[in-house]
């Protein structure tokens, strides 16, 4: 396996510089451009999407208090991931006056239909595993 | 307050586990992104090493709706992967020199890793949706930074892959690799975690899908486009964007065909009264957005034709606008002389919309659309 992870690694490391070479070759404005937003990507995650996702778990799971059903996390999972690819659309900054074909959509309505559709969903895998869980154990101790 | 440590973090749900799992998924999607990537960057190359094809006619249009579908699918998955592994950024450097520069090494390829394929992910999403709120040429530098983090990901692999080989080996609930202090149990399981993120990805793809698969145009509620606009097609770029409203509609228009000494200019009745073709062929945008149409015209090798130029030349194609990186373009001689390949003047049976091109565009089978030149002006065939 070593002689393997070698030669991936090795392989590896050629592409990469390959790519930082590309990347100087497009002069200096353009790197410097480009490493803030390499740097920005990293901060954005590590110190605001990353810590937030913690406090905000923090927040509900006192405001609840009381373990959550799997299925909200789940539910939270699509939700969360899939609005923050919906963010370049809901704020619709690329669109263009003279072009209406781009952004022809109403995207507040399609997130919101999104959002109630995963609540719903949710809600109904939650009601059904408690409902199964009542059958068969009833009510009481046995819930987690 | 105090800096927290690795060991604060006490859910068994962010163990290697999980990582390793979402890793492989997340690793097929860049692998995808990455082949599709460079079939794209080759499309656009005039002379690439291999010779771009004209068939299938729909291949650039698959590749490039690959490219951008893996990449959205890609970004559930890579913030999901990305909380399992967070209690590593808190770790404590080891003590002894050895250990600390190989500790070191390690992070730094983590977070140029990171760096790439966080920024990959959100210029790509970015563009499209033609938002380009930065400095950098985008083209050049996605195609850079790509390179960067498939670098990266495969130094990555070959570091981590004992750890790679155990979790995938074992039993996702095994707890065999995980952190001392990951003990307590989290709301789902660890399969659960990961069939959420898959699913995530899921519902990433069909919300966005639309743009390129006609089928799913009613579901992809955060589709870019829809698929409306003249005669059913979309626009990227308006005439009025290209500034060439007044001399696309001028009377005085005339289409002008040079090889070596010969040049010929039509109007475009001229145009019109030459033999019309229709084919149907799609425009497939580097967006990942794409749409099929009925295009007629006239073939742009019985134009050749006319002024006597051999087959095999490559042709560069002018168009009326003004300025733009791609007002000029070159057609390599095998797309010139495919059957397929036509100078359309109309779409759907309708004369073409100035958005569209009018009075004359270029549309060759499975090339990236920005290549199908609008309003042309010049066909001059390079001797």
């Amino acid at each position: 396996m070593t002689g393997t992870r070698i030669a991936l690694g090795l392989l590896g490391l050629a592409a990469a510089a390959y790519g930082a070479l590309q990347l100087l070759d497009l002069g200096l404005d353009n790197l410097v451009a480009t490493v803030t937003w390499l740097a920005g990507g990293v901060l954005v995650h590590d110190a605001v999407v990353a810590p937030l996702t913690i406090a905000l778990w923090f927040v509900v799971s006192r405001v609840t208090g009381r373990r959550l059903p799997g299925a909200v996390v789940v539910g939270a999972v699509v939700l969360g991931t899939v609005t923050v690819i919906a963010v370049p659309v809901l704020g619709r900054f690329g669109a263009r006056a003279d072009n209406p074909t781009l952004l022809d959509r109403n995207y507040v309505l399609g997130w919101a239909m999104l959002a109630t559709l995963t609540v719903v969903v949710t809600a109904a895998v939650v009601a059904a595993s408690r409902r199964g869980r009542g059958g068969d154990r009833g009510p009481g101790p046995g819930r987690r | 307050m105090r800096i927290p440590s690795d060991r604060d973090f006490t859910s068994t749900l962010r163990s290697p586990a999980v990582a390793a799992r979402v890793g492989v998924w997340l690793g097929i999607c860049f692998g995808l992104a990455f082949v599709t990537g460079l079939i794209s960057h080759e499309a656009y190359v005039v002379h690439p090493v291999i010779p771009f094809p004209a068939r299938p006619t729909w291949g650039y249009r698959v590749t490039q709706g690959l490219h951008v579908l893996s990449g959205t699918a890609a970004i559930p998955l890579l913030l999901v992967k990305l909380w399992t592994v967070f209690p590593k950024l808190f770790a404590r450097p080891p003590q002894r020199l050895r250990q600390l520069a190989v500790d070191g090494l390690e992070r730094a390829s983590i977070a140029v890793l990171v760096a790439a394929a966080v920024f990959q992910l959100t210029t790509g999403l970015l563009n499209t949706t033609q938002w380009y709120p930065w400095g950098f040429h985008f083209r050049a530098t996605h195609y850079a930074v790509a390179w960067v983090a498939i670098g990266a990901l495969v130094l990555h692999i070959a570091v981590k892959l004992p750890v790679i080989r155990a979790a995938l080996g074992g039993d996702i609930e095994d707890s065999a690799q995980d952190r001392p202090t990951a003990t307590i149990a989290g709301p789902l399981t660890r399969r659960a975690l990961v069939r959420s993120a898959l699913l995530a990805s899921g519902v990433a793809v069909l919300a966005t899908a639309g743009s390129t698969v006609p089928a799913l145009r009613k579901v992809s509620v955060l589709g870019v486009r829809s698929g409306g606009g003249p005669a059913g097609i979309p626009i990227n770029k308006s005439a009025k964007a290209a500034d060439v409203v007044a001399t696309a509609l001028s009377p005085d228009y005339r289409l002008v065909i040079a090889y070596d000494a010969h040049e010929m200019s039509l109007s475009r009745a001229d145009l019109e009264r030459l033999e019309q073709h229709t084919v149907e062929l799609p425009i497939a945008c580097v967006e990942g957005w794409s749409a099929s149409g009925h295009w007629t015209g006239v073939r742009v090798r019985d134009l050749l034709d006319l002024v006597g130029a051999p087959a095999g030349r490559d042709l560069r194609v002018e168009s009326l606008q003004p300025r733009g990186p791609f007002r000029a373009t070159t057609l390599p001689g095998h797309f010139a002389d495919d059957p397929l390949t036509l100078l359309a003047l109309r779409l759907g049976g309708e004369p073409l919309a100035i958005d569209h091109g009018y009075p004359c565009r270029l549309i060759a089978p499975d090339r990236p659309g920005v290549l199908q030149t609008k309003w042309v002006g010049r066909l001059e065939v390079i001797t």
